[in-house]
């Protein structure tokens, strides 16, 4: 074992010279700020105790990262989104006293939907007797909390103690998205707040005046910060947790029960997400996305204390709150500072910072083993196989051309899914580095369209490659960062980033963003032959959107296709799935560990952009909402769902993508799942990641092989002859 | 491949040091790996055997300091992947293999070192088979699992994969073996052996770090000692079998060592 993983170099107090440095500077950076603020102490002072408030909530919410990774060393994505679900319980049962049940399958509803009847109303709610007494409601909300920390904990993370960080980050972002989209299904999207629990009085504190709720928020998180220290350092449990992080298997022979401390722990997490959201929700209000927003700055706040310090993890968090507010006060009070949102990329900025100092990773758990990744399989080229393909292409054209318009559009959301999709087969699939900002490579594309196009009035043959490379080039600068990480901070990184892209660039209207309703895309026309959405057609019913603008996107679909599986046969392929498989090892090989990666985040990066492009022009006119961070998640929830590292999973991917082919064949032979579709790819993203993560292309791919062998094993009765050496394995 | 009647030094160090906080893991070593030979590399547990291969193939580079020559070539501080284009190849304790891939992708990652243009060239107009893969694998008796994951095969077939792909290694000029017969049994060691005597008889430079005395002893040229860091005693292996340092470390009168 190489020395340089001894339990001593892993403590919190051997840290590194340039992260003690970075912490000092840290320092030194707020007593000056102390010293300012004591020479003019209103002006000084008012960001911070705004910010604190933010602040709280944030540093809050690390603890609770904090915790759940001590405990199982999962990063959970889903955390802000537990808090929201638990908040949204405690605002219903104090409101109106109902408590809500998450959204079920209807088992009628495949009898309903083709009969198009409606045979039992479904309930929602569960009324409880009117309002309820907010200490009473704060109980059932917890309990609420406490269950969904068992449910986490024994049907997702402890299946998934062995499976590789992918399939943890994925299932954690499958709890955000299921949650959210339970919270919005049964509550909206609209704000909602509730009856203050903390006494709201203002009072004048170095001549600001305050809400004194923050003054009592805060004191909740410092009590909270050092009971939860305090807890981890002197009892039991605590001790076994860290022995647990530590060494798995060794506390496990010492007869610690690393498995219902984990329980315990993940109860711990859900709990103090759901008190955080229950105080806060008085003083800000709660939407669906507050919390998860929010998160990435914990998660920031959280790496700073290494995941593992609760002092250090609270105190960053309050410190980005203050951070955040004084940046937003120099943005307002200086002109010259350019209002391109700094304070909004200030998470990404910390992250940076966090991960540049501390380098490597994370403090790797000694977990037993990981479970094998899934296959990148490489189907071999068969005539059969190409008359299939040939077959595929065929129906997508048929579709494309000559299906109702309602098939056509499917079809086209599908094409440019399947090419957002392969992003993330190469930079996820094959190299294994998690990206969780795809979505805002394509949003860069997508207002370079319409800045390019539009504004500037380039052709579609500058405009194209332009918007591309525009893409490409952000996504190889954010990719900066993840050649020294890897993993669930890498995730991290990438979801600030994304955040980063979209707070400075998509917010704004002009050249450099998309706005909230104002870009515009030209239409597509190469040498004066139009072939957008709306241009005419000679096949077709000559309904919007005609087929030329998706034959366009199906030549490129198929073109893109091809390229990713020459890749996974090519030598740059073998060489990301060694670097994939493992890094050390193929350094030692004679790869470029970095070079792979960067490559493998600019292909991926060409891709986005390209899938983003096409958005811009197969909309027309399109805004900010098409490019977010959630829709990043979902795009990963999405290519993770379908096969995360094979062509036929991408396709399968665009196949289930929001408005793809196969929801609408789902809307218009079965029933409408429209507004259920991303609670449904929640929850079928956890189920994915904990019991097959090879996704349907590989379930389906198994299913066939075990098919054709048993047909072949009927026709034969003497079976080939099984390779030596086949099952005579180690262990 | 070299003249055998004059063995030069392939591979060395000088003064190398490996420091981890306020432990010396390997302190001031200088060594030798002559052309064509077997060098051995013994140590008990915890002499600092692994640490050396990894500060020597680059993997340390915050912790190492001193000299290593390749061929006379100063090569200290360069990147492992780089160290691996020079030739300075190595295998794992741990296999370390590529469990996704064929077995053959498994050595032909190894072959080539990939630029920009290369990738693309390949991408456009996919690589031959390559013959000195096959021969690797026939040198090694791996022919019929090529096609095979390292998965499906025997801990003592994934062991000759690991030197296979260091082996493959276009211009491996010197490979270091950390500990390849680590879980093998007597007569799978002992047939392990012959086929390292057998690389070296073909001309590669070996140099072997294990703790099995009998391996070491049996098929190497020359050997080193490693105790707690430190060189303590070098030479062939009927010198080595009567030094009093030897003996005293493997039987332990210096004081075991955890």
């Amino acid at each position: 074992m190489a020395a340089g993983k001894l339990p001593g170099e892993r403590r919190l107090r051997n840290r590194p010279l340039a992260e003690q440095i970075a912490l000092a500077v840290l320092a030194v950076v707020g007593a000056a700020w102390a010293v300012a603020a004591l020479i003019d102490t209103p002006v000084f002072f008012q960001p911070v105790l705004f910010g604190l408030g933010t602040g709280a909530i944030v540093a809050a919410l690390a603890l609770g990262l904090v915790v759940a990774y001590r405990a199982s060393g999962v990063i959970n994505f889903g955390h802000g989104a537990i808090a929201t679900y638990v908040t949204y319980v405690y605002v219903s049962l104090t409101d109106t006293g109902d408590y809500p049940i998450p959204p079920l399958p209807n088992p009628l509803a495949p009898i309903e939907g083709i009969g198009g009847i409606e045979l039992v109303d479904f309930p929602t709610m569960v009324g409880m007797g009117g309002p309820m007494h907010p200490a009473l409601a704060m109980t059932v909300a917890l309990s609420t909390a406490a269950v969904l920390g068992l449910i986490a904990h024994y049907a997702i993370f402890r299946p998934l103690r062995y499976a590789p960080v992918l399939a943890k980050v994925v299932a954690s972002v499958g709890i955000m998205l299921f949650l959210q989209a339970a919270v919005v299904l049964r509550f909206g999207s609209r704000a909602k707040s509730a009856d203050p629990i903390f006494p709201n009085d203002p009072v004048d504190f170095l001549g600001v005046r305050v809400g004194q709720d923050r003054f009592w928020l805060l004191g909740t998180v410092a009590v909270g910060t050092l009971a939860l220290w305090l807890l981890f350092r002197y009892t039991r449990f605590g001790i076994a947790t860290r022995a647990s992080a530590e060494n798995e298997r060794f506390s496990t022979l010492l007869g610690f029960n690393a498995d219902f401390q984990a329980g315990v722990s993940w109860v711990l997490a859900s709990v103090l997400a759901g008190l955080v959201g229950i105080l806060v929700a008085p003083i800000t209000g709660v939407t669906p996305n507050l919390f998860t927003v929010l998160l990435i700055s914990s998660l920031g706040a959280a790496l700073l204390g290494r995941m593992s310090s609760f002092v250090i993890a609270a105190a960053a968090g309050l410190m980005l709150g203050v951070l955040d507010q004084e940046l937003f006060r120099l943005e307002f009070e200086f002109a010259w500072i350019p209002d391109i949102g700094i304070r909004r990329a200030l998470p990404f900025v910390v992250i940076a910072l966090a991960m540049v100092v501390r380098g490597e990773t994370l403090p790797s758990r000694g977990a037993v083993q990981a479970e094998r990744l899934p296959e990148a399989y490489a189907p071999p080229i068969t005539r059969g196989r190409m008359v299939g393909y040939g077959l595929l292409a065929a129906i997508a054209f048929w579709v494309t051309v000559f299906a109702p318009f309602q098939f056509r559009s499917g079809m086209q959301n599908t094409l440019i899914g399947v090419i957002l999709a392969l992003s993330l087969v190469v930079v996820t699939g094959y190299v294994g580095q998690i990206s969780l900002m795809q979505m805002a490579l394509a949003g860069v594309a997508a207002f370079a369209v319409g800045s390019f196009g539009t504004s500037a009035g380039l052709p579609m043959l500058l405009t194209l490659p332009l918007a591309v490379l525009s893409g490409l080039g952000f996504g190889l600068i954010a990719a900066l960062p993840s050649l020294r990480t890897r993993g669930a901070s890498l995730a991290i990184i990438t979801l600030a980033s994304g955040l980063a892209i979209e707070e400075i660039f998509f917010q704004r209207s002009g050249w450099f963003g998309l706005g909230r309703t104002t870009k515009e895309a030209p239409t597509p026309e190469i040498a004066g032959i139009e072939f957008g959405t709306t241009s005419e057609f000679v096949w077709g019913d000559g309904k919007i959107p005609t087929g030329v603008f998706g034959l366009f996107l199906l030549a490129l679909a198929i073109g893109c296709c091809v390229s990713v599986m020459r890749l996974r046969r090519s030598r740059l392929g073998e060489q990301m799935l060694a670097v994939r498989a493992n890094e050390r090892a193929a350094a030692a090989a004679g790869v470029n560990v970095a070079a792979i990666k960067l490559s493998a985040f600019g292909i991926a990066s060409f891709f986005a952009a390209l899938g983003g492009a096409l958005t811009a022009y197969k909309l027309g006119t399109y805004a900010q909402d098409s490019f977010g961070i959630f829709v990043s998640l979902s795009v990963l929830a999405f290519a993770y769902l379908g096969g995360i590292s094979t062509v036929g999973g991408a396709i399968m991917a665009g196949t289930l993508f929001a408005e793809g082919i196969g929801i609408v064949v789902t809307n218009e032979w079965f029933i409408d799942v429209g507004p259920y579709t991303a609670y449904v790819a929640g929850f079928f993203l956890i189920a994915t990641a904990v019991y097959n993560n090879e996704g349907i292309d590989g379930f389906q791919r198994r299913q066939l092989v075990a098919l054709w062998n048993r047909l072949r094993g009927r026709r034969r009765s003497a079976p080939d002859k099984p390779p030596a050496g086949v099952g005579a394995s180690n262990e | 491949m070299s003249n055998p009647s004059a063995p030069d030094a392939v591979l060395r160090t000088e003064h190398l040091v490996v420091q981890f906080g306020g432990l010396r893991a390997v302190n001031d070593v200088s060594l030798e790996c002559s052309r064509g030979q077997l060098t051995g590399l013994i140590g008990p547990n915890g002499a600092g055997k692994t640490t050396f291969i990894d500060a020597v193939t680059g993997f340390l580079p915050d912790n190492a300091s001193g000299s290593v020559a390749l061929e006379g070539v100063e090569v200290f501080g360069r990147s492992p992947h780089r160290l691996s284009h020079d030739g300075l190849t190595r295998t794992w304790q741990t296999l370390e293999l590529f469990d996704d891939i064929s077995v053959r992708s498994n050595l032909e990652i190894a072959r080539e070192r990939l630029s920009l243009v290369g990738a693309l060239a390949d991408f456009f107009r996919p690589r031959r088979r390559d013959a000195r893969v096959d021969e690797i694998l026939e040198l090694l008796g791996l022919e019929d699992f090529a096609a095979h994951e390292p998965r499906e095969l025997s801990q003592g077939q994934r062991k000759l994969v690991g030197v296979g792909r260091a082996l493959a290694s276009a211009s491996s000029k010197i490979l270091l073996l950390d500990e390849p017969a680590a879980g093998l049994d007597k007569s799978e060691t002992a047939w392990f052996g012959e086929q390292l005597r057998g690389l070296v008889d073909e001309g590669h430079t070996l140099l072997l770090v294990d703790h099995d005395m009998g391996l070491v002893l049996n098929v190497c040229d020359q050997i080193h000692m490693l105790v707690f860091g430190e060189l303590v005693a070098s030479g062939s292996p009927a010198e080595m079998r009567s030094d009093p340092k030897v003996i005293a470390a493997y039987l332990g009168h210096s004081g075991g060592s955890a």
